[in-house]
């Protein structure tokens, strides 16, 4: 599955069905800090995601 | 809560209705849709004004919107609960290049969106100098010096707002930041200071209804109702306590769901428990520069600056 960071870059993670949560924990992402969205549609944190499925990721614990 | 092991990526159903859920709520342990959460949010919001008697007959609140998350959705939020309030948002306008302008549009988007009065006073205007300016050599201090000069610029506009209250987006994240980092300061004054002492020192009183809110949720709210713009990050950010307290707050709420709720609460109690410990409390008077109202010689902002350096020069830290 793709992963679509807020900073414009990309990561893969190819570590079979998995949680939200545990996606962004494999990518050193605390699930607290950010939301998820699949398709345009928020989506809770422990989700399962398919291989084929690619995640949008808003920080929203930043100053300012 | 059924969480959907079966790998077929529907999100896990609302524990309310049974539609697709947006939201796990890790304190109570069960799923929300978005109707749901967004009417979860508005009533704890609605609750927090009524607990803490936020808003009284004949108030003029003075909204202090920066244009991010927290205070758009506050602004909103406010609109939507109190339709008959007597609402102004005023803006803050520090001078930091490359993150302010954006949030200034997007302020001005959402008063006129909402019809709300709006006031802008700028670093500029109040001190001489815009904030990137004044910290010229020396950002390490930027956190500090930004946060006494925007307190004396927000308690300005909303005086000239004709404010009686003056209410800021503070989410439960800020709040619990806030306690922890004044244990960590060793500030006394500000541990035992109740929530019920909010302005003080000739200060126009502040309130902060989302105090009770994740700033995950809030940022949820602002998505779900078409508010939520991606903005820069605050460039000073970085050389802050508070982003460090921050992660160590995260990371705990992570790992122990409801911490953040219990350190903000804790020191509710602990506040009023200790109330009757008596405190340093000095008659206030006018500062001797710009008299605004101040218990010392000088008010804080003005102890920042140099009267012999120019507008807007501070003082050496050395001195």
């Amino acid at each position: 599955m793709k992963i679509h960071l807020q900073d414009g870059t990309a990561r893969t993670f190819e570590g079979g069905p998995a949680t939200v949560s545990r996606v962004l924990l494999s990518l050193g992402v605390n699930p607290v800090e950010v939301i998820a969205s699949r398709d345009g549609k928020v989506i809770p944190e422990d989700t399962f995601l398919g291989p084929d499925d690619e995640i949008r990721i808003i920080r929203v614990s930043h100053g300012g | 809560m059924e969480a959907n092991p079966d790998g077929t990526g529907r999100p896990p159903a609302c524990d309310l209705c049974g539609r697709p859920g947006v939201y796990l709520d890790r304190i109570q342990n069960r799923h929300l849709c978005s109707d749901h959460f967004v009417g979860d949010v508005e009533g704890r919001v609605n609750h927090t004004i009524q607990k803490y008697v936020m808003v009284q007959p004949g108030d003029r609140l003075a909204v202090a919107l920066s244009g991010g998350k927290d205070s758009t959705v506050l602004l909103h939020l406010l609109r939507r609960l109190l339709p008959d309030a007597d609402l102004a948002a005023v803006t803050v306008d520090e001078g930091i290049d490359g993150y302010r302008d954006a949030t200034l549009r997007s302020a001005g988007a959402t008063t006129r969106g909402l019809g709300i009065e709006h006031q802008t006073l700028s670093f500029l205007d109040l001190y001489g100098k815009t904030l990137d300016e004044i910290l010229k050599g020396q950002p390490d201090r930027a956190c500090s010096i930004c946060g006494i000069l925007r307190r004396k610029a927000l308690n300005t506009i909303a005086r000239r707002a004709g404010a009686s209250k003056l209410v800021t987006g503070h989410n439960l994240d800020d709040e619990a930041q806030s306690v922890l980092m004044n244990w960590l300061r060793g500030d006394r004054e500000r541990v035992l200071r109740r929530p019920e002492e909010n302005g003080g020192h000739g200060f126009i009183p502040r309130v902060k209804p989302l105090r009770e809110i994740p700033e995950k949720e809030v940022a949820l709210y602002g998505i779900l109702k078409g508010l939520f713009v991606e903005l820069p990050e605050c460039p000073y950010m970085h050389s802050a306590l508070r982003g460090e307290v921050r992660g160590i707050l995260t990371t705990l709420e992570r790992g122990h769901p409801g911490t953040m709720r219990r350190v903000v609460e804790g020191q509710v109690r602990l506040s009023r428990q200790l109330s009757s410990i008596p405190r340093a409390s000095r008659p206030l008077r006018a500062c001797e520069r710009c008299g605004d109202p101040t218990t010392a010689r000088l008010c804080q902002a003005c102890r920042l600056f140099d009267p012999e350096g120019g507008p807007g020069t501070l003082v050496s830290p050395e001195r």
